[in-house]
């Protein structure tokens, strides 16, 4: 046997006593000593937090609480589970996989009930091997630093042609089109499909089509694939973004719509599905989806004060006050002490007020609504500041309603998703220009503050160089042209100085930001070429 | 008119969801049949294995009736990558490892460990399983499972040293939705689901299908499934 079970740390999630038995007396017969069992999903959640498990088999079908699912994608948004850990999600039948499939969250593989004690561990043995052998790519991966990853597959696929060959360049392709490398991700699919038509290879061309914003020719490659391979989820949900890059929205609902008829378990379809369908006005539609996402959220990660404010909305559209306020009962009852919950609650309850005609209550409400955000204002989610910034405007608080809206534009300028979504609302709540002048306005500073650091560089004066783009790094974390000439700077600095192992971990780090935020490979990738030369040397 | 009620209420819905509980069901008789066995001291009753063989033999039953109903409403993609034949074969061994201690038979196996396949691993394998068991079933002494490239196909052959297969099953059209032979017992399921699952691997112009024979070099029956 390729694996030792003795020194593993083995957790069980399994809700029959009988199963859990089972299990564990074959694992114990291989040696196993150190096995956790829970019963249920908060139970697995606390098990991981006590301990790092080596293997962790859930079960899909728990009974109550949590399903198997909604326990890895807590697990892996909490980093519960080391990088090396290997997941097994045991299911009833071999077609949920593709159901159960949620966006990212993936288990190392599936095993399929019933099992004897020889398909048991040789499932384990088989993701032990692949968990060892992609480990230099995953580690990496793990600590943001995707370049190396990409290098490490490319190394792996030099040492052994053939050897997971084609789950490599899935992870390569997959890679690169992270950084934005889109032509080599093209052409990995392309030599894939040449030799052979698999769908995620088919899937991957759509993909760079969509991000070099060619949505026709990728919604013909997503439908293709759908019509091929109907329960392919993924393929749907890249149609939907596809359609809704176009403006298409009605298209994209009756997607999503598909999508979430065939898995109506995944939370984060069901909410984007109300929120499509909220915006579209198909009120039934949204109702339906903003209960399905609120009743899923009570065992998930993704659970959101935003769905309860999301669907009692849509009631106060549909002239149902009295049923929007039972949903403002309910947001109270399920979320203490959040920040977030409590200003829905608040702004909610003003706008319920408002259309009952109740004033004093309503001015209450909007107080209260007030308070809280100048007591949390930079702790909650840009979508509700937006959302503040409208109520504040309206209701005769025009100099917060400036001061949220100048600070939203200053820390996602190169958003554009966001930036439009905060021009639309400005257009029709305070008027045609505001929004266009404000965004001019800022540009303006950010070209000022980059100027002004530039120009110290160039008088060599880099220290105070560094310092006028740390200063605004703070104010502007996400901000694209101000980062990248941070890492400039660093590393003009490093190689000016003698090499720094701070400073290298420094730039790194600011790298991996910048993928993070997507900004384009062309401009990331020489920064990380001089970087690892530095690197290089100084090893030497 | 009570049949056509059934029909209007949807038969095959109605089938299917049994399947699911009768699936489930299965899943904790197996548990509990394990539980049984743990009691007992070793030598262990053979009665336990043969308990595991049978359940398994209905799961796989279940198992292919469902996708043969979701194939139906087109409801079924598969799940087409590259996987390496020997861990198939391997799947495979795994699955039968229990009857195997059982009887006296023996399962050979023969694969390159560089052959590469292209399917739905999972399918293949269950559809494999059953007819690794059923040559159990017929043959004397052993089975053999191997994996060979023939042109543009990766080909998994099954041949046993038993009596062959009866006439009505060679090279017959398996595409005919199988018809029980009251006599036998025999459904033929096995193979008309190795045939519809062959069939929905396609690569260009080529299509997965299966043969059957009594050409086995041990001189019994001989079933070849052929992947492009």
């Amino acid at each position: 046997m390729a694996i030792n079970l003795t020194s593993k740390k083995i957790l069980v999630v399994e809700d029959q006593a009988i199963m859990r038995e089972t299990i564990k007396h074959i694992l114990g017969a291989f040696g196993a000593r150190f096995i956790v069992e829970a019963e249920n999903g908060i139970n697995a959640i606390t098990a991981m937090r006590i301990d790092k498990f080596d293997i962790v088999l859930c079960d899909y079908n728990l009974l109550r609480g949590k399903n198997g699912q909604q326990v890895l994608e807590e697990a892996r948004f909490l980093k519960l589970l080391p990088v090396s850990a290997i997941f097994i999600m045991v299911t009833c039948e071999q077609s949920q996989e593709m159901v159960l499939t949620a966006l990212d969250n993936k288990p190392d593989d599936y095993l399929i009930k019933p099992f004897n004690r020889q398909q048991l561990l040789s499932r384990i043995e088989r993701c032990h091997a692949r968990k060892k052998y992609l480990a230099s790519v995953e580690n990496e991966i793990d600590n943001g630093n995707i370049y190396q990853a990409i290098y490490n597959c490319e190394k792996l696929l030099q040492l052994d042609g053939k050897k997971m060959r084609l789950q490599l360049l899935k992870m390569q392709a997959e890679l690169t089109l992270k950084v934005g490398d889109f032509k080599t991700a093209e052409e990995i699919y392309q030599d894939i499909l040449h030799e052979r038509e698999l769908p995620w290879a088919r899937m991957g061309l759509g993909i760079v089509a969509f991000f070099l914003g060619y949505y026709d020719q990728a919604i013909k490659i997503f439908q293709d694939l759908i019509e091929q391979y109907p329960v392919m989820l993924e393929a749907y949900d890249w149609l939907v973004k596809a359609q809704e890059s176009l403006g298409n929205d009605e298209h994209a609902l009756s997607s999503l719509n598909s999508a979430v008829l065939l898995s109506p378990q995944s939370i984060l379809r069901q909410k984007k599905l109300a929120v499509l369908a909220d915006k579209t006005d198909n009120l039934s539609l949204a109702k339906k989806a903003y209960t399905a996402t609120i009743k899923l959220g009570k065992n998930s990660i993704h659970r959101s004060s935003g769905d309860y404010s999301g669907l009692a909305n849509v009631y106060l559209k549909s002239n149902a006050a009295s049923e929007a306020l039972k949903v403002l009962y309910e947001l109270n009852q399920q979320f203490h002490n959040d920040p977030e919950a409590k200003i829905r609650a608040a702004l909610l309850e003003t706008e319920i007020h408002q259309t009952k005609g109740n004033k004093a209550l309503a001015q209450q409400a909007y107080n209260k609504a007030f308070k809280l955000s100048e007591q949390f204002n930079r702790q909650i989610s840009r979508e509700l500041r937006l959302e503040m910034a409208k109520i504040f405007h309206l209701n005769g608080n025009g100099e917060i309603c400036d001061e949220i809206l100048n600070d939203l534009v200053k820390t996602n300028i190169d958003d554009k998703a966001f930036i439009k979504n905060l021009v639309t609302m400005c257009d029709a709540v305070i008027g045609d220009n505001y929004a266009e002048t404000l965004i001019q306005h800022i540009k303006k500073e950010l070209v000022d503050i980059n100027n002004k650091g530039v120009g110290l560089f160039q008088e060599g004066n880099i220290k105070e160089a560094l310092a006028v783009f740390e200063k605004a790094i703070i104010k502007m974390p996400d901000n694209h042209t101000i980062l990248l000439n941070m890492i400039k700077i660093i590393i003009h600095d490093i190689k000016t100085s003698k090499p720094d192992p701070e400073k290298i971990m420094s730039a790194q780090a600011y790298i991996n930001r910048a993928i993070q935020l997507g900004i384009p490979h062309n401009q990331i990738s020489g920064l990380q070429t001089e970087l690892d030369t530095i690197q290089y040397k100084s090893h030497q | 008119m009570p049949n056509n009620q059934m029909l209007s209420i949807g038969f095959p819905a109605i089938l299917a969801s049994s399947v699911h509980d009768i699936k489930n069901s299965l899943t904790a008789l197996r548990a509990l049949l394990s539980q049984l066995e743990n009691i007992y001291q070793d030598p262990k009753p053979n009665e336990f294995k043969h308990l595991e063989f049978e359940t398994n033999r209905m799961n796989s039953s279940l198992m292919q009736l469902l996708t043969l109903y979701k194939i139906d409403l087109s409801q079924f993609s598969l799940a087409i990558d590259e996987h390496r034949a020997a861990d198939i074969v391997e799947d495979i061994v795994a699955q039968q490892s229990t009857l195997l201690s059982l009887s006296n038979i023996e399962l050979i196996t023969q694969c390159d460990g560089e052959l590469f396949c292209y399917c739905d691993s999972t399918l293949i394998s269950n559809a494999l399983c059953t007819l690794v068991n059923n040559s159990q079933r017929y043959c004397l002494s052993k089975v053999l499972l191997s994996v060979t490239q023939e042109n543009d196909y990766i080909v998994f052959s099954i041949e046993d040293d038993g009596m062959g297969y009866p006439e009505n099953l060679i090279s017959s059209d398996y595409k005919q939705v199988p018809q029980l032979d009251l006599v036998t017992g025999n459904t033929g399921l096995g193979l008309f689901f190795a045939e519809t699952i062959a069939q929905l691997h396609v690569q260009g112009q080529s299509r997965g299908f299966i043969v059957t024979d009594n050409g086995s070099q041990f001189g019994g029956a001989r079933f070849k499934l052929y992947l492009p």
